[in-house]
């Protein structure tokens, strides 16, 4: 069964059950399976064909939920693109995927950072999102009663698929847009004072939570039956932190990527608070690390290659496993343990972003001579991208000029957040931009 | 103060305009996160998420409010 199938046995078993929440609507599982019927006639209409994609922006609303689903209905493929994505690139992916037929079975098309400074259209099928949403089922707590709050934009993976085992389970999701307004977050427990909640937070929202709402979130403490992180390392002392201010919430770590889905999560009630943890594997899930330390993943949950790109899908994923960037090691309880990555990308507050693609923007402006995107510390991130850049001799700009240029170009969360102008860049000996000095 | 919490400001959000009256919307989470960290140890005030409120986040004179308020506290 897949999500529409367990919306149309919720619609039919408990039709006035709630489904969907935003601070400003509600749709019960009655009402949801209407709109999506109703949506799937409007978009074969529109020319959405079974195997073809259709291409939209994701925006925090019930109405993205149901297109989402009704694309599903149709068995399209659903292609959700951040809402701040440039026009320009908005139109670039249309034309790009307008017309081709994809491999039956294929239900998402989900742009991820690459690393050769293009973004990457990640296939994923059917099966891979309903096993994905049934290894969430066997491991984390997800009930009918429980109402789960996602923040996040709904193009993430990290949010959109955990609309499927909420929904699955019969639950409610509650979507809000992101935590700009921790208030409205918490009201969102006022909201439903007899429910319980569930919520996936990435590491750097989770530092904001603790250090300017502490109190709110020690209010709303037992109304918490599980948080849900990962995308981004969390420290120890966060965790630490956290099972303190929640002593009876369910605590998790887990692995997961637009490729992978989710394969592993570490329940850190543990009390050992074991930073880098990412527990064990998860039940449709198998992972295995080869003797270079690097992490291979198997199982049902793993993409079906990227768009139109053969000789990239070849390059990670060979005869059904998926060679990640990420290196790591087990310990002798079964945790697999994360060490770092192997390539350059920049993780910004559980988003992965790819340096060269910055760079190659960046570049195009005429005043620029050189310049690299590095991993800096931030306070509340973790880490952040800071741009060093060399301006040509005679010419001049500010920070915000290259801030507003990029902005017009690129996701929000690949712009930088540091910003420096320098006298050069340091280079390899044979001319390369020299990324491992600048790690150190 | 009106300058120097301009200029902390925009060093370390350079694509906010801090002349905008439309401040709050075009802030993200980390934004509001980086506001109240930068006022909070430049003049050494307690702020939190209940400090964050579309009035106190509307324009620059409103933060500037916010911190001569805290200040006298």
């Amino acid at each position: 069964m897949d999500l529409n199938d367990y919306i149309y046995k919720f619609a039919q078993e408990t039709p006035d059950r709630l489904a969907i929440v935003t601070p400003t609507e509600q749709i019960t599982y009655g009402e949801l399976w209407d709109h999506i019927s109703t949506n799937g006639a409007i978009l074969e209409q529109q020319g959405v064909r079974p195997q073809e994609a259709h291409v939209f922006r994701a925006s925090q609303s019930i109405n993205f939920i149901t297109t989402y689903c009704a694309v599903h209905f149709n068995h399209a493929v659903a292609v959700p693109l951040e809402q701040s994505t440039p026009q320009e690139v908005f139109d670039g992916i249309q034309k790009e995927t307008n017309h081709h037929v994809f491999p039956k079975g294929t239900a998402d098309l989900l742009f991820t950072s690459g690393s050769t400074g293009k973004a990457k259209g990640v296939m994923l099928s059917d099966t891979a999102l309903t096993t994905c949403a049934e290894n969430f089922l066997h491991h984390h707590p997800y009930t009918s009663d429980l109402v789960f709050i996602i923040s996040g934009p709904l193009n993430h993976i990290a949010s959109l698929f955990k609309i499927h085992p909420t929904l699955m389970a019969g639950g409610t999701v509650c979507v809000i847009d992101g935590l700009k307004d921790i208030n409205a977050f918490f009201d969102v427990f006022r909201k439903f004072p007899d429910r319980r909640f569930g919520m996936f937070l990435v590491p750097a929202s989770i530092r904001m939570i603790l250090q300017f709402s502490r109190d709110q979130l020690v209010e709303v403490a037992d109304k918490i039956a599980f948080i849900e992180t990962g995308a981004a390392p969390i420290t120890k002392s966060d965790m630490a932190e956290l099972a303190s201010v929640l002593p009876n919430a369910r605590l998790f770590n887990s692995l997961g990527g637009t490729e992978i889905g989710c394969v592993c999560t570490y329940d850190f009630n543990d009390g050992k608070y074991m930073a880098g943890c990412v527990g064990r594997t998860m039940y449709h899930s198998h992972i295995e690390i080869n003797d270079e330390g690097t992490i291979l993943i198997s199982g049902p949950t793993l993409f079906t290659g990227y768009f139109k790109n053969p000789e990239q899908t070849a390059s990670v994923l060979r005869d059904g496993v998926f060679h990640t960037s990420d290196r790591g090691y087990f310990d002798e309880e079964g945790n697999i343990h994360l060490l770092g990555r192997s390539d350059d990308a920049i993780n910004v507050g559980g988003f992965k972003a790819d340096p060269i693609e910055i760079e190659n923007v960046v570049m195009t402006l005429p005043y620029v001579a050189d310049c690299i995107c590095i991993s800096a510390p931030h306070p509340i991130a973790g880490t952040c991208i800071k741009l060093l850049y060399m301006v040509k001799e005679g010419q001049t700009c500010t920070h915000r000029d290259v801030a507003l240029y990029l902005k017009s170009r690129l996701e929000a969360y690949k712009i930088p957040t540091l910003f420096e102008q320098v006298e050069s860049i340091k280079l390899t000996y044979n001319g390369k931009k020299d990324r491992q000095y600048y790690k150190q | 103060m009106k300058q120097e919490i301009r200029t902390l400001l925009e060093d370390s959000l350079p694509l906010v305009d801090f002349d905008s009256d439309f401040l709050f919307a075009e802030l993200d989470s980390l934004g509001i996160a980086q506001i109240l960290m930068s006022l909070s140890l430049k003049y050494n005030i307690p702020l939190g998420a209940k400090d964050v409120t579309p009035k106190n986040f509307k324009n620059l004179d409103a933060l500037v409010s916010l911190v001569e308020s805290k200040k006298n506290k």
